[in-house]
């Protein structure tokens, strides 16, 4: 199947959908922006997609137009790349496992931190509790359930930099 | 120290608003990136809305038609960057936005996939149930029914009967009679069935199913469909 190519721009578009939203999720965690994104890089890359193009070319040059889509989103929004898409995959990655590291890589994050502080992150962003519910969860008030998610935050991000440094 | 940047970031994250525009420095970033990534490993969160999958579908065959029969169609088309914003906001109001959106921007699309063959509704108990008079049905029109369990339209062509079920096969929209039209149409996402059941129009990736069919029959001037026996 390697060499097969898409009969057109409806195939491209319905086998490649859902794994170039989840990419764009994983990359801005909100689903608007996620949206948008999604489609800018649809617009973007159907017309000039060759129509003898093979489905691992296909996938590569959508992946590609994502790449360059949410670097420009970032330097629109921020004035740098926050998150990136890895410019170099396999060949005929298979769409499935675009995102599939992700969790793996929150859960080791996570259980490089204090339990409070592994706590209060996985109830405010895993489990979308409030901040109140949030510290009635953990037996603390409002005001120090913020500061614990702050430096929650904090900690967390500092272990992410010497992780991947 | 200043932490007002990363606060609203994330409350704006938590709240799955989109992204607002700051400058963050270098660790600031690093903690944006963490909080994105925490927030995208929620289960079940990073699936496509169906809604959002169809219309974007909707744009791009308006964007790739206009490019291959630029004659044949009005430059309605917006610009690239409106299409994107706008896509948004109808996703804010997606039944709107979709009944809007099919009558400006996609003059009847008909897709021609090849639909799965169309059964016939068999119940495990059934009974025959009276849905009308033969007077109420005459030659060429049709008759809508609901006997609780079931709901259907029933139609007279070439003295035959025939009956479908109301209920779109997309996502179980209930669908109404457009008598001068003679079709089934669904209040949800345009799709529209012939009297006979077929799928006519449709604005989906994939092709609803076809409606299934009752056994109907006409006895001593009433009209009666074979449905579920309702629960004693």
């Amino acid at each position: 199947m390697a060499g097969a190519a898409y009969p057109n721009w409806d195939a491209v578009y319905r086998d490649n959908v859902t794994w170039v939203y989840r990419l764009m999720y994983g990359k801005v965690g909100n689903q608007p922006d996620a949206e948008d994104l999604t489609a800018e890089v649809f617009m973007t890359a159907l017309k000039p997609l060759r129509v003898s193009a093979t489905v691992p070319e296909v996938r590569k040059y959508l992946r590609m137009t994502a790449r360059t889509v949410l670097a420009s989103y970032w330097g629109e929004r921020m004035g740098r790349p926050v998150t990136s898409i890895e410019e170099d995959v396999p060949e005929a990655i298979e769409p499935e496992s675009v995102t599939s590291d992700a969790p793996d890589k929150v859960r080791r994050l996570l259980e490089r931190l204090p339990d409070n502080y592994r706590r209060i992150l996985e109830l405010r962003f895993l489990q979308a509790f409030s901040v109140r519910e949030a510290a009635s969860q953990m037996g603390v008030s409002v005001a120090n359930a913020k500061v614990l998610q702050f430096r929650a935050l904090r900690m967390a991000a500092q272990s992410g930099e010497e992780a991947t440094s | 120290m200043s932490d007002r940047t990363i606060r609203r970031f994330v409350e704006g994250l938590l709240r799955g608003q989109r992204t607002e525009h700051a400058r963050p420095d270098d660790f600031e970033a690093e903690q944006m990136k963490t909080a994105i990534e925490l927030r995208a490993a929620r289960l079940g969160s990073d699936a496509p809305r169906e809604e959002f999958v169809t219309d974007l579908h909707r744009k791009l065959a308006a964007e790739m038609s206009e490019e291959q029969a630029p004659v044949s169609h009005p430059r309605w088309a917006p610009r690239r960057r409106e299409v994107v914003i706008g896509g948004s906001v109808a996703a804010a109001s997606a039944a709107a936005g979709l009944v809007v959106g099919r009558n400006l921007l996609t003059p009847a699309v008909t897709q021609q996939a090849t639909p799965p063959t169309q059964g016939e509704l068999e119940p495990n108990a059934g009974t025959w149930r009276t849905v009308g008079a033969s007077g109420d049905l005459p030659e060429g029109g049709a008759l809508a029914f609901d006997l609780g369990s079931v709901n259907g339209f029933v139609h007279r062509t070439d003295a035959k009967l025939e009956a479908v079920s109301g209920v779109c096969t997309h996502q179980g929209c209930k669908l109404w009679l457009d008598a001068p039209e003679s079709r089934l149409r669904c209040p949800c996402h345009s799709t529209s069935f012939s009297l006979e059941g077929t799928t006519v129009t449709h604005q989906l990736p994939i092709a609803p199913p076809p409606l299934p069919k009752f056994q109907v029959r006409e006895i001593n001037g009433v009209i009666e469909v074979f449905a579920p026996t309702e629960p004693a």
